[in-house]
């Protein structure tokens, strides 16, 4: 149950990714193993801002820029959805 | 523009900042500017890159042909401003004469808690300008830095100043504009410089001192993000122990439509520009970016 889970958040926020920056691609071409920055999807920090101004109004979870795991969370959509699974409060 | 011309600068850069440095911080401001002239001529002769920049970009800003002591002299006002970084960043602030312009625009909004963003450029000096907040009601002024490129710069001026660490924001790591929002939120003015597009980022073309040039295509965008005000600064260099500091509310908010974002990048960016131009014109000697600026050169 848990696995199910977990790849239907990734779905969904692989959906709120896409739509938030506006990305030209299919939210499922997005590989939840895959680094979303530079060399993976390519993404940037202003895009991490976008999306850390786009999870809280989703998810109830604010991140935070000196989070000793905000390296980690943003490593993939695979850790980013367990981050939001870990701290959502909606 | 590329990477690797960062680099290169940055090892140019390091070596006579090091120089100059150890000369300043032993023999003083004035031995250490008369040791300027043979570096600058050093530079003139063997940098065919930055003398070709330079080249291209006075007789923009003059509307006639560049001079040979005016290109020198581009070279000059820049390692002077690069010698009084030392000075500055040890905390010898006595030993200039800064005039100041608008920058109620700051103290007042620090004074209320509102943070803000001050946008700048490669023109004149960076330092004089956080050295400024720095004595300014405590104000600090937190900047962007390259961690990797800016790295030996970095360390020597933390070394002559400690303090200057707590107000560098590593540039380049996903949670940056994170940090730089939280910042700002929190009430705090971050400083960035909106002229220089670094490596493969996303650019806006604007016209530039009469000539199309290519411009971070998302500091207008981050500004919008942000939701908070934008203040232009520019701490110009002019000669001697002179420094004119000009703040200038560029807009209480930036609000950018996302559906219709690369038109009014440009647009924002575009007034930007001419503000930049108006600073060209009132100090060319302070333009710092010897490099290809218009793409143009070979």
């Amino acid at each position: 149950m848990r696995v199910s889970d977990g790849s239907l958040l990734e779905a969904e926020v692989a959906k709120l990714i896409v739509q938030v920056l506006n990305l030209k691609i299919e939210p499922t071409q997005i590989d939840p193993d895959q680094p979303l920055f530079k060399a993976g999807l390519g993404l940037d920090s202003i895009d991490a801002l976008e999306l850390s101004l786009a999870i809280p109004k989703r998810y109830g979870y604010q991140l935070r820029a000196d989070d000793p795991e905000i390296g980690e969370i943003f490593a993939s959509l695979r850790s980013l959805c367990r981050s939001i699974e870990k701290n959502r409060t909606k | 523009m590329s990477l690797g011309w960062l680099r290169q600068r940055e090892r140019s850069n390091r070596l006579a900042l090091r120089v100059i440095s150890w000369i300043a911080l032993h023999l003083g401001r004035s031995i250490a500017r008369t040791f300027l002239y043979p570096i600058c001529a050093y530079y003139l002769a063997f940098s065919r890159e930055a003398r070709q920049a330079i080249q291209a970009y006075l007789p923009r800003v003059l509307d006639r042909r560049a001079r040979w002591p005016e290109v020198f002299g581009q070279y000059h006002c820049f390692a002077s401003v690069l010698l009084d970084r030392v000075f500055l960043a040890a905390g010898q602030y006595h030993r200039f004469t800064i005039d100041l312009q608008g920058h109620e625009l700051i103290t007042e909004r620090v004074a209320r808690n509102q943070g803000c963003l001050l946008l700048g450029a490669h023109l004149g000096s960076f330092e004089i300008v956080r050295a400024l907040g720095l004595t300014l009601q405590g104000t600090k002024i937190k900047t962007l830095m390259y961690e990797e490129n800016a790295a030996k710069t970095r360390d020597l001026m933390w070394t002559l100043n400690p303090a200057l660490g707590e107000i560098t924001i590593a540039a380049g790591l996903p949670n940056t504009m994170l940090r730089v929002k939280e910042c700002v939120d929190s009430g705090g003015v971050v400083g960035i410089l909106g002229d220089r597009r670094l490596g493969q980022g996303p650019a806006t073309e604007c016209v530039f001192l009469g000539k199309p040039a290519l411009f971070p295509g998302n500091t207008m965008w981050l500004a919008s993000l942000l939701e908070a005000p934008v203040i232009l600064f520019f701490g110009l260099y002019r000669g001697g122990n002179r420094y004119d500091i000009h703040f200038e509310l560029f807009a209480e908010r930036i609000i950018i439509d996302r559906e219709d974002r690369s038109r009014q990048v440009q647009l924002w960016t575009q007034r930007y520009v001419e503000r930049l131009e108006h600073y060209c014109r009132l100090a060319p000697d302070n333009w710092f970016n010897f490099y290809d600026f218009w793409g143009e050169l070979q």
